[in-house]
């Protein structure tokens, strides 16, 4: 195809270089288009394990590259439609090469990097970061056909070369594919969150199952090989094993999901914001001037308030689990994410005069939270006392912003908002 | 010192300016104080004397020096008001941390200018407000002993600002090179700036 951007065919110079130029533009345009595609398949699928089968994929491709296995290659092994410059208007034809190449589905790849590239971005779960990366593919292409024509007058004769330095050029690849895989292979949640329940927030999980309030208005709890159960009129979902907590119009409820057995109650009205680890549940109160973190033993009925906060700050939704306690409070001049022992004192995570840092949750050592700054938010990962701090994710946007979390053994649940409209959904991410 | 400009306005202006930092440096309350009348009431006396075109700059209209400016949530337009908390760089209204636009009590508000609420359907609490200098720049470069202190005038779009210094007893300013002493007193040198925009016209 490459003889075909030549002055001799295109008719002059000039005709020579727009024809570039339409390829070009068509390639990289076409490649974003289709990295696009994948990353929003990989969000909507969910694919974020997907990175681990990637980063095999990228080992086997590195393997056959280098000779050591024969895998065939699921591709069209097809060229670009040579009539197409005889029979169409340079425009198009110029356009149309530029999109077949740009798109990679539709012609013959030599080495199998290409499907690597797809797998990884699907597996990369984000369409704009998808798009980015795969427009370096589609400018790759345009790149073949400016580059033999600044070395060299004939371009068959650059691709000659270019194929005598076949082995060379294939053990590069496989040293490509064999850093792709380990790259993949240690950042598993390169990818970022994976959105689970649009129109939601307010996430709580607990092995394996996981609740989460709509913005309809109900609560729901979501377990795997079970229809989804709805408790309408509910909001702020709290799950422990068996036991699911919630607010309703009387105050805080707590049932067995499954079968919406009632099996405890705060009665009070401005009891909120519930965390349970049964027979504990901690909630905020509101009493005149105050707002208490108040946890109840729900079988003995015996209660102790943990967190007192003058009534103009806040006190967020805390977290309880394995006899620890976790909340934020947020003043006018600073934010903070504490935690303690149910008998112990009070210990800061992360406190900030700049940042708003909360939404804090538990799971054994570990905690969770939210950091959001002016122009960038981020979902952090701890250790209780030292360790080494962590970000799941990290958006760079003054739109969105993150909310309310919720943590399980090797994953984590966040909620992302848009300030614009409210509209809220929940993202998982593993650690 | 500020570089020369070249024109006789410009030449009173910077003399002004000095006088207002000189009197600053010899800690005189009189001195600051008479900066300070000086900028908010007297100040058809600077308009008289800077020049009614923008003041040269290199990062923010009104700055002719390098020192970069302070962090804040509209980096580098650290726009702030009379107490040195962040304002918005183009509409002048107070914000937030986070960049948003608040109202007096400091909650967060739409383009309308009502309410956030959150995806609960609450009206979102306030998020935290605190001075670029004293707060955002000893928090973010960790320094303990940041105050704001001299000042100089420009004018910038019609307008009298105020160019504040953020100053610190380090050696290093926020570019990572050698501070100067600028308008600082007290043995501080000038770590980073902000500005704040008077509204009196030039």
């Amino acid at each position: 195809m490459l003889e075909t951007f030549t002055p001799a065919v295109c008719g002059s110079r000039k005709r020579q270089i727009v024809a570039q130029a339409l390829f070009a533009v068509s390639a990289v345009v076409t490649a974003a288009a289709l990295g696009l595609v994948l990353g929003t398949i990989g969000n909507v699928l969910g694919a974020e394990r997907a990175v681990l089968i990637a980063a095999a994929l990228a080992l086997l491709a590195a393997a056959r590259e280098a000779g050591l296995l024969r895998l065939p290659l699921p591709q069209a092994r097809r060229q670009v439609p040579e009539r197409w410059r005889f029979e169409l208007p340079l425009p198009v034809w110029a356009s149309g090469y530029g999109a077949g190449l740009g798109a990679g589905f539709f012609t013959f790849h030599p080495v199998s990097t290409f499907w690597i590239a797809c797998a990884g971005a699907l597996a990369l779960a984000s369409p704009a970061a998808a798009a980015l990366c795969f427009s370096l593919y589609g400018a790759g292409r345009a790149l073949m056909v400016v580059w033999p024509r600044r070395h060299a007058g004939d371009p068959t004769a650059a691709v000659e070369r270019l194929a005598g330095k076949r082995g060379a050029l294939l053990r590069a690849n496989a040293i490509a594919l064999v850093a792709c895989g380990v790259l993949l292979a240690l950042a598993p949640t390169a990818g970022g969150g994976v959105r689970v329940a649009q129109n939601a927030y307010d996430p709580s999980y607990s092995g394996g199952v996981l609740a989460f309030a709509t913005q309809a208005g109900n609560v729901v709890v979501r377990s795997p090989g079970r229809p989804q159960i709805v408790y309408e009129n509910a909001s702020q979902p709290a799950l422990d094993r068996s036991f699911l907590a919630y607010v309703d119009g009387a105050g805080v409820r707590i049932v067995r999901w499954l079968d919406g057995t009632e099996v405890g109650r705060v009665p009070s009205r401005t009891a909120r914001r519930p965390a349970l680890d049964w027979p504990l549940v901690a909630f905020v109160r509101r009493e005149g001037g105050w707002r208490r973190l108040v946890v109840r033993n729900i079988v003995t009925g015996g209660h102790r308030v943990h967190v007192s906060v003058r009534a103009g700050a806040q006190l967020g939704r805390p977290s309880l689990r394995g006899g620890r306690l976790a909340w934020h409070t947020v003043t006018r001049s600073q934010s903070s994410v504490l935690w303690k022992p149910l008998k112990g004192s009070k210990r800061v995570v992360m406190r900030s005069k700049v940042a708003l840092v909360s939404n804090p949750s538990l799971y054994r050592s570990r905690i969770l939270w939210t950091e959001e700054r002016s122009g960038v938010s981020y979902v952090r990962l701890d250790w209780l006392g030292a360790g080494p701090r962590r970000t799941l994710e990290r958006m760079r946007t003054r739109i969105r912003a993150y909310w309310t979390t919720t943590l399980g053994p090797g994953r984590g649940y966040w909620t992302r908002w848009a300030l614009g409209t409210g509209a809220a959904a929940i993202y998982r991410g593993t650690y | 010192m500020p570089q020369p400009e070249g024109t006789r306005l410009d030449r009173q202006a910077e003399r002004l300016s000095a006088r207002l930092a000189e009197s600053q440096t010899r800690k005189s309350f009189l001195g600051r104080l008479g900066a300070a009348a000086l900028a908010i009431a007297g100040g058809s006396a600077v308009a008289a004397a800077v020049k009614p075109d923008e003041a040269d700059a290199f990062h923010l209209c009104g700055h002719i020096w390098t020192t970069g400016s302070c962090p804040s949530p509209y980096p580098p337009l650290a726009r702030i008001d009379r107490k040195g908390y962040p304002l918005h760089p183009s509409s002048g209204r107070p914000i937030d941390n986070l960049g948003r636009i608040v109202d007096s009590a400091g909650y967060a508000m739409d383009g309308n200018g009502n309410r956030l609420r959150g995806p609960d359907g609450a009206v979102l609490p306030p998020a935290p407000r605190t001075r670029v200098c004293e707060d955002w720049t000893r928090e973010q470069k960790g320094l303990r002993d940041l105050r704001t202190q001299g000042s100089w005038f420009r004018c910038c779009s019609g307008r009298i600002r105020k160019v504040v210094d953020c100053c610190s007893f380090s050696r290093r300013r926020i570019n990572g090179d050698a501070s100067l002493t600028g308008y600082c007193w007290g043995g501080r040198r000038v770590y980073c700036v902000m500005y704040y925009d008077t509204g009196l016209p030039c």
